[in-house]
């Protein structure tokens, strides 16, 4: 718009100037716009602090409940009939196991899919129907595959019914397409500059991936995969389905016996009458919460380990 | 045969159903620098991407016609993409180093190419290919600092001496100083003019001026054709094209 026609779109007795700002109407409608953004301020706040009093109230109660329970015998113990015997090591270390299989499992697989869809696959229909499958795997409810495990690796294989072996395949079935997705994600976000860099000086495809693109790509990679491990940690619907809610009274010594794992320790207790068991479900929801931060915790350190700033 | 490095005869480039590069027939030489002028979107880019394949990365990208390396063709079954582009070195428009030290962006080359089996080789290669992309006396001090952590024309150079450690025969430059200041391109431009010493280049260029700067050869692409190629002398006092004269005295572009 040139000068002539502003003036002109300007009526002429306005105010020039600083002073166009202060007539009570320009005033009247500033004021209302900073109103309008106090109070959007306001509901925000007030929208994070009741989600986190929720969480205050929650670690407040299992402080209070639980921290009487916490004591070595109780850390170092296994399910009992006895609440005073009962401790949480056994369905710690069915968690550990679990874990472990579900890690060296859904990690290569989900960081191998995500490298082939993101780099390798040639753009073709087939290739759509597996990412629309993938996602939509993400988002099978957890009981679907706590089914899928039970048909399939212990009535079809014959694996070992309630052990950390099928646990954990059935949670890296879970936790695979969420690795896949985050590492896609990371990968799609390494400049292509630094793509064509390699590829210039004669660096073969995989030599421009594995030296290039997937250092930059592994903080986002284990992010991913450690949001997702979280997820499985917690998990117990899929566990129930392929028995590992057995009363197991000694930690097992390997990934193929019956065990329990730490939320379906939670689960169980919380079902039992006698009120000494009040204490141990508190007691093992910290170690449940304990064992989530620290996971997070580590997140949060190897992201910040790997990452590469430029 | 003739002084020329690369020919390309009836070369067509498609993108999908898109014609990108018509029919273009060229000779580049040795020895020589070679600027590429046109307005924006006239397929210089697309024709340099060409040269030495980089067009593969791009899924629905299509070359038709020859391109000659030395006389053999590089779009042929027995001619190694990758091997080609070790031989046909690449500069972008904005300076990509990797977020590594100077050391391993120039390292990386030569290492993957088995070019230094110990490390007083690779030392040597870093060494003269920092010298000769004038960057040595700057980073010989800090070549484990982050290459990220240059100035713009310095990360350029960088581009550059990285290209060279992998001794190419050929380097394409796709408007190498477009994201750098003018002292910068001036730096950059004399480089270009010492390295035609020992290399065939091929540089896009937006600026005319550079391009009567720093070439001896140009070629005037618009909408896909190469309208017009001569001695650079020629292009820009006594251009043969209506089309050449229009643009290089900016009537358009």
């Amino acid at each position: 718009m040139s000068n002539a026609s502003l003036s002109a779109a300007r009526d002429g007795n306005a105010p020039l100037g600083n002073a166009r700002w202060q007539t009570p109407e320009a005033l009247r409608r500033i004021s209302r716009r900073n109103a309008a953004e106090r109070r959007f301020k306001l509901i925000g706040l007030g929208a994070i602090v009741l989600s986190l009093a929720f969480l205050a109230l929650l670690l407040v109660i299992m402080l209070k409940n639980g921290l009487g329970g916490l004591d070595w015998s109780f850390l170092s113990g296994s399910d009992s009939t006895d609440p005073d015997i009962a401790g949480v090591w056994g369905a710690a270390k069915g968690s550990l196991l679990t874990m472990a299989v579900t890690l060296l499992l859904s990690f290569p697989m989900g960081v191998l899919a995500a490298i082939y869809l993101e780099e390798f696959a040639p753009r073709s229909r087939w290739i759509e129907w597996v990412e629309v499958s993938i996602n939509n795997l993400a988002a099978v409810p957890s009981i679907i595959f706590g089914l899928l495990g039970l048909a399939v690796f212990i009535n079809t294989l014959g694996m070992p019914r309630s052990s950390p072996l099928v646990g954990g395949l059935t949670l890296a079935l879970m936790t695979m397409p969420v690795i896949v997705i985050s590492g896609r994600n990371a990968i799609k976000a390494v400049p292509p500059s630094i793509r064509d860099a390699a590829l210039a000086i004669g660096a073969s495809k995989m030599q421009t991936v594995f030296h290039h693109v997937l250092p930059l790509a592994l903080p986002g990679i284990l992010t991913g995969t450690i949001i997702g491990m979280a997820r499985a940690l917690g998990e117990t619907a899929p566990l129930l389905m392929i028995g590992m809610r057995a009363f197991v009274v000694t930690p097992p010594g390997g990934i193929t016996d019956p065990s329990s794992v730490l939320p379906m320790q939670i689960f169980l207790w919380s079902d039992e009458i006698d009120t000494g068991f009040v204490q141990n479900t508190s007691a093992a929801i910290i170690v449940l919460l304990v064992f989530l931060l620290a996971m997070n915790g580590l997140a949060i350190y190897l992201r910040n380990k790997f990452e590469v700033r430029w | 045969m003739t002084n020329s490095k690369l020919t390309a005869r009836n070369v067509d480039v498609f993108y999908g159903q898109k014609k990108a590069i018509n029919n273009v027939s060229i000779e580049i030489d040795n020895g020589i620098v070679t600027a590429f002028i046109g307005p924006s979107g006239c397929g210089k880019s697309t024709f340099l991407r060409s040269l030495n394949r980089m067009n593969d990365t791009i899924a629905d990208a299509r070359v038709t016609g020859e391109i000659l390396l030395d006389g053999e063709d590089i779009y042929a079954a027995a001619m190694d993409p990758v091997a080609l582009r070790a031989r046909v070195g690449m500069v972008f428009q904005k300076p990509n180093p990797f977020p590594k030290s100077i050391y391993e962006n120039i390292a990386y080359g030569p290492r993957i190419h088995g070019l230094a089996p110990a490390k007083a080789d690779l030392d040597g290669i870093i060494e003269s290919s920092l010298t000769k992309a004038g960057l040595w006396d700057e980073v010989k001090d800090r070549l484990n600092e982050p290459g990220t952590a240059l100035s713009g024309g310095q990360q350029q150079r960088l581009c550059i001496a990285r290209a060279i450690a992998v001794s190419p025969e050929v380097i394409l430059m796709d408007e190498p100083c477009s994201a750098l200041d003018p002292i910068a391109t001036a730096r950059i431009e004399e480089l270009i003019d010492e390295l035609k010493e020992s290399f065939a280049i091929v540089i896009v260029t937006h600026s005319m001026q550079q391009a009567a700067r720093v070439s001896q050869r140009t070629a005037f692409f618009h909408l896909g054709n190469l309208v017009e190629y001569g001695d650079t002398s020629q292009i820009f006092t006594t251009p043969r094209e209506e089309k050449t004269k229009d643009y290089i005295t900016g009537r358009y572009g």
